[in-house]
């Protein structure tokens, strides 16, 4: 159009609709960020800054000279003397123990609320209970626990009442049975909360083929139910077992600093300057619990995908 | 192969009645489906009888015998379900072999009985594969292949093709056909699909809401509808109610309609006239033609195209009417033409309605016995 | 229409879980409302309430819970946003980089944090000390961290909320009539993701008003802290304080569900860090 009227109608071709705006070209200066990158960038950025380089000064504390500068493996080497390795040792037996108390209770409990013949309540009422429950750990946890069978808690007293004293054969609220206990009240409700899926994916016609051809409860479990079930228990075990191993704020308020040797709470214990240990130790024992955990998620990974190859 | 018979069996959930007191037999060998809409309660029933709900009242008699306080893993009774049911940790030969590995047979036999029949269900190559691997149509004929296994005495199964493609489905149905007849063993059908029901058949049993509202053979069920229930569920009927006017002649609409079928009832009686799309005459009227006494006018309104056949819509006094032409025929029959229609006064049916008002659903006396067709 | 009696088995099971989770709630309960041998009453909830710690404790973690819950929004609602919509290849890294605050729970960041800006300021953005100090000045990171503690919880709500719309059908309608990107997520992308949202504001506020680890151990006052530090002098309204913070986790729970009727589901994580 050569000559355009002053009162010229607005140019619609750059709004095409059902079409988004053109993103301007990538400029050749950034090379491969583009602008679709922007939007993002504050996130990683964050992330970098919160979360990476506080990981990485971890790994690099841990390596570093007390003293002066350069790296050095003695840290490390620290972590395997026999206070240090006991605390890895206790961590990871009340992991497992908690995983599995935690874990085998709960499949039960999800299993018959999920399985036919429950009322629907059951299990709406069992999960939202167990996001509550779940949520409850730390230290208000501890102190209900203290209250309920704590030296004067009131099932304590009640029993003592009736001539039982659990304290009798040496147990204590403070001890690892003690925590234990403790752990699996959140452990539990995060099994049901992980599992149930699971447990739904279990489709009643198996069930039912195998009774139709002539199975009982024990065989249609023991070559249907459980070889079906197995990768996913495994794997929400697994994450119970981070849970628990990564707890602080529950064992301290139970514990303090005393009875059981375990690597958060000697990590606290650094932190708060309260025992004289090389801060650098304390990188160590943290590098140690990432370690660990990290160990733990890839194997939970790789278990997932086994698992949703059948249930889903 | 096994004769199967429910006597009086009923089920009650809470609050809602599920199966009303029912009676049938199924003699050895023979292929029934039990056909309905959803709801009506052949799948209740069916799972009674294969152990998985317990009635509330009536037994479940195999050969005589009472089964119905035998635990479903006991029945020998093989079931194929609708969908999903093979273990997805096994694969297709294992899934087979699973009913006999129960039973203790040795590793070598059940494989090889195992290989036998998924040959014989036609799938001999995918003895390992798993069912993930198979389509839906492979993943039932395990199943299917599954339940025989164990070499049961009554066959069940529970709408097995209604989760498959059409094509997937006329092919398998037929398959299954076949192979229960070479086995000769007694297999009980439940399925929504009234072509499915009446392809296969030695006998259908057609219920709804709890209750059996015929049985016969196929052909029985097609062409002698007992109730205007099964009128209306099975093909396409014309339905018109009136009152029998004279002999042989019933009443709707102030339009007298010919029906041989009347003959006997008495003057004045109500009665439901049924009639087949495809039982019905049509000539277009042009000049020279005109409607026959005891025909009908209509003006078409609308086509549906079936492949060779063209269903039609005529408006006419007492109605819409349903009338299928060869679809060739159809070209000249646009929208408006006027036309004339007509039947052959054997062609209706009649059946019985209360004086006072409703359509009842009771089976006429000359319906087809509750026990084996006339096949 | 498959009802069948409840199995033995599956009763005990039940009633075992039951009786699991609620009798140290009411040992707890009966524990908080002792006032003497045999009495029973509200002292202790009083001393709580009455108590100017609890409340001093109570609001300066809840202004840290809400910075949280902002800050947290005005991340990562664009991130998702954006990766739902143009960046599908990252959802991968993203997923991963929300899991790693699980493999590197709060006791150990809590280390990497505290040398990194406590004592050993870093070079952000070319404004070394004057950041970091003000960072650690004051509660400032601890709203920093949570971010990262409750990230697990906002992505996976955020992008469960995000993918039960169509995003980009709205995107373009909203471009189409000529809304600008900031138009478009506050005025069309905001509105639609609402309970998303607030159940990730939820799961924030609950997380963090728990938060013990990190606060004792950089040495904030929360209300956390404020709880242990009530149980170790007093266990009786160290009881009544678990109560109420039971009530207040039940509380923000039965916020999200009722938030929930009428939504989809399916939308949002369930769990905090202990």
């Amino acid at each position: 159009m050569a000559n355009v009227a002053p009162t010229a109608r607005p140019d619609r071709s750059a709004i095409v609709p059902g079409r988004l705006p053109a993103v301007p070209a990538p400029r050749r200066l950034l090379g491969k960020l583009s602008l679709t990158w922007l939007p993002v960038a504050p996130f990683f950025l964050y992330v970098t800054i919160f979360m990476l380089l506080p990981s990485l000064s971890i790994v690099q504390g841990a390596f570093s000279k007390s003293t002066g500068s350069g790296y050095t493996l003695d840290h490390v080497r620290t972590l395997f003397d026999p206070q240090y390795r006991d605390a890895f040792w206790t961590s990871i037996k009340l992991s497992v123990a908690t995983a599995l108390t935690g874990g085998i209770f709960g499949l039960f409990v999800a299993y018959a609320a999920v399985k036919e013949g429950a009322p629907r309540w059951i299990r709406s009422a069992l999960i939202t209970f167990s996001g509550v429950a779940a949520n409850f750990a730390g230290v208000p946890l501890a102190f209900a626990f203290i209250a309920t069978i704590g030296t004067t808690g009131v099932i304590t007293s009640f029993l003592s009442s009736y001539g039982i004293d659990i304290y009798s054969n040496g147990f204590t609220l403070y001890s690892f049975t003690g925590l234990t206990i403790v752990y699996t009240y959140f452990q539990l409700p995060l099994m049901i909360l992980i599992i149930s899926p699971s447990i739904d994916g279990l489709r009643s016609q198996w069930r039912e083929a195998a009774e139709n051809l002539g199975a009982n409860t024990f065989q249609y479990w023991r070559m249907v139910g459980l070889p079906i079930l197995w990768p996913s228990l495994l794997s929400a075990m697994v994450l119970l077992f981070g849970s628990a191993f990564s707890a602080y704020a529950t064992a301290y308020a139970l514990i303090g600093s005393g009875s059981v040797n375990l690597v958060p709470i000697i990590i606290g214990a650094v932190m708060s300057g309260n025992i004289t240990i090389d801060p650098n130790l304390g990188d160590a024992l943290a590098l140690g619990m990432i370690v660990i955990i990290g160990f733990t998620v890839a194997i939970y990974a790789l278990l997932q995908r086994r698992a949703s190859r059948w249930l889903r | 192969m096994a004769e199967l018979q429910l006597q009086q069996l009923s089920k009650r959930f809470a609050d809602v009645v599920a199966l009303y007191s029912l009676d049938l037999a199924i003699e050895s060998g023979k292929f029934v489906s039990l056909l309905g809409p959803s709801g009506c309660g052949k799948t209740t029933a069916l799972r009674i009888i294969a152990g998985f709900e317990r009635a509330t009242s009536g037994c479940v008699l195999v050969d005589g015998k009472d089964v119905s306080n035998v635990p479903a893993n006991h029945r020998d009774m093989g079931m194929v379900f609708q969908a999903y049911s093979l273990f997805p940790n096994m694969t297709a030969r294992e899934n087979v072999a699973f009913g006999l590995r129960i039973r203790r047979v040795s590793r070598a036999d059940r494989n090889r009985r195992a290989s036998e029949l998924l040959e014989l269900v036609g799938l001999a190559s995918m003895l390992d594969r798993y069912p993930h691997q198979l389509s839906g149509g492979q993943q039932q004929r395990v199943a299917l292949a599954r339940a025989l296994a164990i070499e049961p005495s009554v066959l069940l199964l529970d709408e097995p093709l209604s989760a498959l493609d059409a094509k997937v489905r006329v092919q398998l149905r037929e398959e299954i056909r076949r192979i229960q007849l070479q086995l000769g063993i007694t297999a009980l059908y439940v399925t929504h699909d009234q072509e499915e029901a009446l392809s296969i058949s030695d006998q259908v049993v057609v219920l709804s809401q709890g209750r059996i509202e015929q049985t016969g053979s196929p052909a029985e069920i097609y062409g002698e509808p007992a109730t205007p229930f099964v009128a209306q569920f099975v093909g396409t009927m014309n339905r018109f109610e009136g009152r029998v006017a004279a002999e042989g002649l019933v009443k709707t609409h102030d339009v007298l309609l010919p029906a041989e079928a009347a003959l006997g009832h008495p003057a004045g009686d109500r009665v439901l006239l049924l009639i087949r799309p495809e039982s019905i005459r049509l000539e277009p009227l042009n000049g020279d033609v005109t409607v026959p006494e005891l025909g009908v006018r209509g003006t078409v309104k609308v086509h549906t195209f079936l492949g060779p056949v063209t269903r039609l819509s005529i408006d006419t006094a007492m109605g819409e009417l349903t009338v299928d032409v060869g679809s060739v025929q159809a070209l000249s029959l646009a929208a408006g033409t006027p036309v004339a229609l007509s039947w052959d006064p054997a062609s209706p049916r009649i059946i019985d309605l209360p004086d006072d008002g409703g359509a009842a659903s009771e089976p006429v006396a000359a319906a087809a016995q509750p026990a084996g067709g006339s096949a | 229409m498959r009802a069948r009696r409840l199995g033995f088995w599956q009763v005990f099971w039940l009633v075992a879980g039951a009786l699991f989770f609620l009798v140290p709630l009411y040992g707890t309960a009966e524990y908080s409302l002792e006032t003497g041998p045999g009495q029973y009453g509200f002292k202790h909830y009083l001393t709580i309430l009455q108590d100017p710690a609890f409340k001093a404790s109570f609001l300066y973690s809840l202004k840290i819970a809400l910075a949280t819950v902002a800050i947290g929004i005005v991340l990562m609602v664009p991130t998702v946003y954006w990766v739902n919509l143009r960046l599908p290849r990252l959802r991968k890294v993203i997923d991963f980089l929300a899991v790693l605050p699980f493999v590197v729970p709060p006791v150990a960041l809590v280390v990497g944090i505290n040398r990194l800006f406590t004592s050993q300021p870093v070079l952000i953005l070319g404004q070394p000390q004057r950041v970091s100090f003000w960072l650690v000045s004051g509660p400032q990171i601890l709203v920093m961290a949570y971010v990262i503690l409750a990230l697990p919880f906002t992505y996976r709500s955020l992008d469960a909320g995000m993918r039960a719309i169509d995003l980009h059908t709205l995107t373009e309608a909203a471009q189409s009539v000529g809304a600008s990107w900031t138009r478009v997520l506050l005025s069309v992308i905001l509105p639609n993701i609402r309970y998303a949202m607030l159940s990730a504001a939820f799961l924030t506020i609950t997380l963090v008003m728990g938060e013990y680890t990190m606060s004792s151990l950089l040495l904030f006052n929360t209300f956390a802290v404020y709880v242990e530090y009530t149980g170790e002098a007093k266990a009786n309204p160290a009881a009544a304080l678990a109560i109420i913070s039971f009530a207040l986790t039940w509380a923000a729970m039965l916020g999200i569900l009722f938030l929930g009727r009428g939504v989809g589901r399916r939308q949002g994580q369930l769990t905090g860090t202990r």
